[in-house]
């Protein structure tokens, strides 16, 4: 069996702007299939997910994402870190507004207009590999939401934080023990509103790899 | 006895290395907001209050000195509200942020901030709190703090400049 899905790798983006068509139970349910069929170590399958439908739900999950990221930002931009972040961006209009969906934490809070989230979580007990084991079931649901036509993105931002975790469990209605279930980060997923204006640039294979040992850049 | 009390201390403070160490190499930076609540514990159970943030931090430092957590720590507030720029002296962790350092990584757990920060929430009732900046200078045993400080959501985003607070 030979199926390359480089194509449907390389033209995934992230997507925070969806239209307000709903997504289908069966698109739903395919996106999730294809979360069942990650790896994980030892077939421990450690994942559990809560598909958000309810825009109630939503908002208040992405109250809390836009408070989890805006505080983070607004500091990066007061301490002057920001500045030397987008120094590459010329125009001025263009890199304050771009400053200004980070720094309000609407970055985060954007996704959260998506019709579908799908909270990721595992069970840490008895588990080896639990955040690895979740990124790579992420990184399954992004794949195959992208291979439907739909937009998704992979929202980490407020799962760093243990506060704000607790209340995401709370709104959820998650066990908030902390040996309990890891709360790793939500997929946003819905209909893309128009195209994505500027892809992210991928670092390219010359600057990533090293051939047999640590510093080779040489492949012979 | 002081070389005894001296010898825990180094125990104490080499257990909490190696446990940053290893949660810096799991999660990189993203270890820094993770490890928020180390250290939150002490002001909490004392159950340290006040009807201000001044009141309050003058409350908070007055116990983290007289229970020997620091020999000296003092504060000031950036005009914006939203900046609190903690001086600490001769705190107990100066060790492991010295260690820290030393190998490479940049100090990001601050246990007597954390402790601060968790009263504000606590006893004010601030929205969210998030320290920023932990600058340690191991030779005059001296480490400056600058941490975010929101009362509410739509203070988030309204931005100045903290880099010559």
């Amino acid at each position: 069996m030979s199926k390359d899905i480089l194509e449907v790798i390389s033209t995934r983006q992230s997507i925070r702007r969806y239209t307000a068509e709903p997504v289908s139970d069966e698109l739903i349910l395919k996106i999730l299939e294809a979360a069942r069929w990650a790896p994980s170590g030892e077939n421990e399958q450690p994942w559990e997910l809560i598909v958000v439908r309810n825009p109630e739900t939503r908002a208040k999950i992405g109250e809390l994402s836009k408070i989890g990221t805006g505080q983070r930002m607004h500091t990066e931009y007061c301490l002057g870190e920001m500045e030397k972040r987008f120094a590459g961006i010329e125009d001025p209009a263009k890199k304050a507004s771009l400053m200004r969906f980070l720094c309000t934490g609407d970055v985060s809070l954007s996704p959260t207009t998506a019709p579908v989230l799908i909270v990721v979580m595992g069970k840490l007990k008895g588990m080896f590999d639990v955040p690895y084991d979740l990124s790579a079931c992420i990184e399954n649901m992004l794949l195959e939401a992208h291979s439907l036509g739909l937009g998704a993105v992979w929202v980490h931002g407020p799962a760093v934080y243990p506060r704000v975790v607790k209340k995401l469990k709370e709104i959820l209605r998650i066990p908030t023990g902390v040996g309990e279930y890891k709360l790793i980060a939500y997929i946003a997923i819905g209909w893309p509103e128009g195209q994505r204006r500027h892809p992210r640039p991928k670092l390219p294979l010359e600057e990533i790899v090293h051939w047999e040992e640590y510093g080779r850049r040489a492949r012979n | 006895m002081n070389n005894m009390k001296n010898r825990k201390l180094e125990y104490f403070n080499d257990l909490l290395y190696r446990l940053e160490e290893m949660l810096y190499h799991e999660l990189s930076m993203c270890a820094h907001p993770k490890s928020e609540l180390v250290g939150s514990d002490f002001l909490a159970s004392g159950k340290i209050e006040g009807a201000n943030l001044e009141q309050l931090l003058g409350n908070c430092l007055t116990e983290i000195k007289e229970s020997g957590l620091v020999d000296d720590i003092s504060y000031s507030l950036h005009a914006s509200g939203t900046c609190l720029r903690l001086s600490v002296g001769n705190c107990i962790h100066m060790q492991k942020e010295a260690r820290l350092k030393s190998e490479g990584i940049e100090p990001y757990c601050c246990p007597i901030a954390n402790m601060i920060l968790d009263r504000i929430l606590g006893a004010l009732h601030y929205l969210t709190t998030y320290t920023a900046d932990i600058k340690v200078d191991e030779d005059k045993r001296r480490c400056v703090i600058k941490c975010a400080v929101f009362d509410s959501i739509g203070k988030i985003g309204q931005v100045s400049d903290w880099t010559r607070f």
